[in-house]
């Protein structure tokens, strides 16, 4: 195995009396694509939240290339790397297609800008944000209709443009939650197709529900059932797992 | 005896706690439920008090009294359903900002009304003669009024929380201001229930209306007097909280009253060190309503979870509307050299007044164009706005009489010392979002509205004055007073010397912001007015940037009040011309109606607002019904604002051309599932 891109220590997090997630430790190499599955309520998206940042964890360890996030805001961890995608599209439609990528694109270099350009300079005239916003439109497609509005594009290129957002950012993982949710099964091949055309290249984690597409596209898969890590494994062993059947596969699908 | 009058103060803030109970009730339960942030409810107040005079005067204080404590509030409930009706409810769904420009254009309305069916003096509201005869308790002498008072409210208190807590119309408001969208998922159609809160808050704050003007007296101000505590007693409490405004009204009551009452006072003597209440008659209820948002942004009884609903959508003026960017530079080139060639037309039309005016429009139009910063781009709407402007004000003015009279120092100080203001005050608010910051920033500005009555330095109540600007630098230069210089036989005086410096300003902020928000900073600005969560997750701090664009907005007002104290129309500066909250509302008004969002829209609204006023005052005396009218027409029919006038225009004309089936130009929904 290569080097590991993400690590959780005993993640817990609890709302009340209820503990949503409950001691779970992921460990994601570099390069893999993992999959976390679990029936409602298993507490997926809460730890994907607590990986994010979006909320913080009761107890327990997050760790990004080796280095300790837990208490890193959430702007922060995209800028080392840790990008995310959002179940509900979530680009910014008022603006054309072109400066929803090139916004992306600066955040990386906003560091390099000194405030005097980040007050006066033309925001078109940095050249290597230019080229990276070049090359993202092209790799989802999009560069055709960059001077257009994000909100007038068809919903399945705004999942494009969604993604090319995140891509801009130039993560070394990113976090997909459920991105084919509430699609038709052409629609959820062709946005797969997308994340392997764009992604391939970055260690991925993918919340999901549809338990044939996890088996289909995962390195390795985490079972997650009332917040707790019930298996991990290939997606051969997650299959053959008694436990996982006994839990989810057995129970949930009918 | 000491006991005694502490006791006859706790029962008169018990006394006009009681009417900010009733106040607030209706206020929050109106926000709970529909988001609205009615500031129309002070008039509403006040036009329960007034109609009580006229159904007092035919019958008598004996019976006319108790006949128009039922009947007014009945009526007023009606007028409010019906205001609810008409104008509220086409605005369900976007964001409470536009509920701002409605209900302030019902302000002007109603005042208005007020003003010409009942005239601006002060009047006296009847109440029987056994109601208002002193009576002594234990040796604490009120009037029995006071008790009524008390008493009648507490009573109406109870009859409304029965309501909302025990019948099945209650049980679904209630449920509405925690969850609207939950309640209508379970097949209720709150919608309706929206006319009938409208309705009765209106009637409560009539009774309101109607018990403390027999306390006190009947004006014009009242409803603006008593606006801004109710404000403070229902975010106290709580936005949406019944039980919130109950408690919220009479600590805030209590509090007043106590404070104005023993300010200064001696509390205890220990040895050579004596204990006095401080002098924070007026401060104490801001200071408290920013510690409460600071510490439980959702009120002390709140239950609301912060932005619970998703917020409505903010319109922007549109993208450039039809016109061609090359055509707007033009245009933009063609006003300014207009606007400076307007002084020639002025002197030949012999009234300088016009210049006046003029000089009003462009310290506007930069305080309208530091407000769109925070508004159009960053999403943040501030209802305390005006602190920077008085701020800035009073800052040239202290600068001007103490240490430097020359007009570049005094501008700078001012943008200084406003930036450094809101860099505070942005540090500490913008870490609640929404409604809740706009109710923090309006604290601030109360608090500094209140705090410069209070100081010697700031010249209290009467303002600052005595104070001229000197154009230059060290000795280099002219006084702006001294300069006057004839050219083709017209005098020309220092209105047209400031005309110039207040133009070239103008034009450069313009310049500067215009810059800004084409630079990656003002570009992030951007991104986070469409999606907060989004900007942050591609890696953007947010909040760092929304104080720094607070900074710059702040520093920019800080001018426009600069500009102000050196304007040589300016002979006083003065809290009520300054820090008065109501210019708060003014520039949120005037952005809007430009059309926010672009920069050049508010600067437009400025002048047309001025403009306005100007041409109309001078033509009829109710104006203030008619721009109101007219702010009400447009937040229904051209939400975009002003600039937004050619697209619709061109969009009406292109409908009207292929009637078959023709496109609607702003609903581009064929986007759904192809």
């Amino acid at each position: 195995m290569t080097e590991t891109v993400l690590e959780t220590d005993g993640l817990t997090k609890r709302f009340g009396k209820l503990t949503a997630v409950d001691d779970v430790s992921l460990s994601v190499s570099d390069g893999e694509f993992r999959s976390v599955i679990g029936p409602n309520g298993a507490g997926k998206t809460t730890t994907f939240n607590l990986i994010t940042g979006a909320l913080s964890p009761s107890e327990g360890v997050v760790r990004f290339k080796g280095e300790d996030i837990t208490n890193v805001a959430p702007h922060e961890r995209v800028g080392r790397g840790l990008g995310r995608s959002f179940q509900i599209t979530n680009v910014f439609g008022g603006l054309t297609v072109r400066e929803n990528v090139r916004l992306a694109a600066q955040s990386v270099y906003s560091d390099e800008i000194n405030p005097g350009e980040a007050l006066f300079r033309d925001k078109n005239g940095f050249e290597e944000i230019a080229e990276q916003t070049r090359t993202v439109l092209e790799q989802i497609g999009l560069q055709d209709r960059a001077d257009e509005h994000a909100e007038a594009l068809a919903y399945g290129d705004q999942r494009r443009l969604e993604l090319g957002l995140v891509l801009a950012t130039d993560p070394d993982l990113v976090m997909l939650d459920e991105p084919t949710a509430g699609m038709s099964s052409e629609e959820t091949q062709a946005t797969m197709n997308l994340i392997d055309e764009v992604l391939s290249d970055r260690s991925l984690m993918l919340i999901e529900h549809d338990i044939d597409l996890v088996m289909r596209v995962s390195d390795r898969i985490t079972v997650l059932t009332r917040g707790e890590e019930l298996a991990s494994g290939t997606p051969e062993e997650i299959a053959n797992n008694e436990d996982v059947r006994d839990a989810y596969l057995g129970g949930v699908r009918e | 005896m000491v006991a005694a009058d502490f006791i006859e103060q706790l029962l008169n803030g018990l006394t006009l706690g009681m009417v900010y109970v009733l106040l607030a009730a209706g206020l929050s339960v109106i926000f709970g439920v529909m988001d609205v942030i009615n500031f129309s409810h002070g008039e509403l107040f006040a036009l329960g008090a007034y109609f009580s005079l006229s159904i007092i005067a035919p019958f008598g204080a004996g019976t006319g009294f108790w006949i128009a404590i039922v009947v007014a509030p009945v009526v007023v409930g009606l007028i409010g359903a019906a205001i609810e009706r008409t104008t509220v409810r086409p605005l369900y769904g976007r964001d409470p900002l536009y509920h701002i420009l409605l209900t302030f254009g019902l302000v002007l309305v109603i005042n208005d009304v007020i003003r010409l069916i009942w005239g601006t003096q002060q009047r006296q509201l009847a109440v029987p003669e056994y109601l208002s005869r002193p009576v002594s308790i234990l040796g604490v002498q009120v009037s029995v009024y006071n008790y009524f008072m008390i008493v009648f409210a507490a009573l109406l208190a109870v009859v409304t929380w029965y309501l909302l807590n025990r019948t099945k119309y209650g049980m679904i408001i209630r449920a509405g201001s925690q969850d609207r969208e939950m309640v209508r998922n379970v097949g209720i159609d709150i919608d309706q229930y929206y006319t009938l809160v409208f309705g009765v808050g209106a009637a409560l704050a009539a009774v309101a209306g109607i018990v403390l003007g027999g306390y006190q007296n009947v004006n014009t101000g009242m409803g603006n007097s008593v606006i801004i505590p109710a404000f403070v007693v229902v975010v106290l409490g709580g936005l949406g909280s019944f039980r919130g405004a109950v408690f919220g009204g009479l600590l805030v009551g209590v509090v007043q009253t106590l404070m104005r009452a023993y300010s200064g006072s001696v509390l205890a003597t220990f040895g050579d060190t004596t204990l006095t209440v401080p002098n924070l008659e007026g401060l104490t209820v801001y200071l408290l309503m920013i510690a409460v948002l600071l510490v439980k942004p959702q009120g002390l009884f709140g239950t609301r979870g912060e932005e619970s609903d998703g917020e409505g959508e903010i319109l922007v003026g549109g993208y450039g509307g039809v016109l061609a960017d090359s055509t707007r530079v033009r245009l933009g080139g063609i006003a300014v050299v207009a606007l400076a060639l307007a002084p020639i037309a002025i002197l030949f039309m012999g009234d300088q007044y016009y210049l006046v005016v003029l000089n009003e429009i462009l310290i506007w139009a930069i305080f309208a164009l530091s407000l769109d910063i925070v508004m159009g781009y960053a999403g943040l709407v501030p209802l305390g706005h005006t602190m920077f402007y008085g701020v800035g004000a009073y800052t040239a003015a202290l600068v001007m009489l103490h240490y430097s009279q020359s007009v570049f120092v005094v501008l700078l100080g001012a943008i200084l010392i406003c930036a450094v203001l809101a860099w505070v005050v942005g540090s500490l608010s913008i870490r609640v979002s929404g409604v809740y910051f706009a109710m923090i920033t309006l604290a601030f500005a109360e608090l500094l509205y209140s705090a410069v009555f209070k100081f010697d330095f700031t010249g209290g109540s009467d303002g600052l004055l005595g104070f001229e600007a000197f154009l230059g630098l060290g000795t280099v230069g002219e006084s702006l007073s001294n300069i006057e210089f004839g050219l083709l036989g017209y005098e020309l005086g220092q209105q047209f010397v400031f005309y110039y410096l207040a133009l070239l300003i103008a034009v450069l902020s313009f310049l500067f912001a215009r810059r800004m928000m084409n630079a990656p900073f003002g570009s992030v600005l951007q991104s986070i007015r469409e999606s907060e969560e989004r900007a942050e997750f591609i890696g953007y701090d947010v909040n760092r940037y929304k104080r720094r664009a607070f900074v710059i907005s702040g520093g920019m007002a800080g001018l426009a009040g600069g500009l102000l104290a050196v304007s040589p129309s300016t002979v006083i500066i003065s809290p009520d011309q300054t820090l008065n909250w109501i210019h708060s509302g003014e520039v949120i008004v005037i952005a809007l109606f430009g059309g926010m969002g672009t920069l050049y829209g508010p600067m437009i609204g400025s002048g047309v607002f001025f403009g306005a006023e100007e041409f109309l005052s001078s033509y009829t005396d109710q104006w203030r019904l008619i721009i109101g009218t007219m702010f009400i027409l447009f937040v229904l029919f051209v939400p975009r604002g002003i600039v937004s006038i050619p697209s619709l225009v061109a969009q009406r004309l292109e409908t009207a051309n292929n009637a078959d089936g023709a496109v609607d130009m702003d609903e581009p929904e064929v986007r759904s599932d192809d």
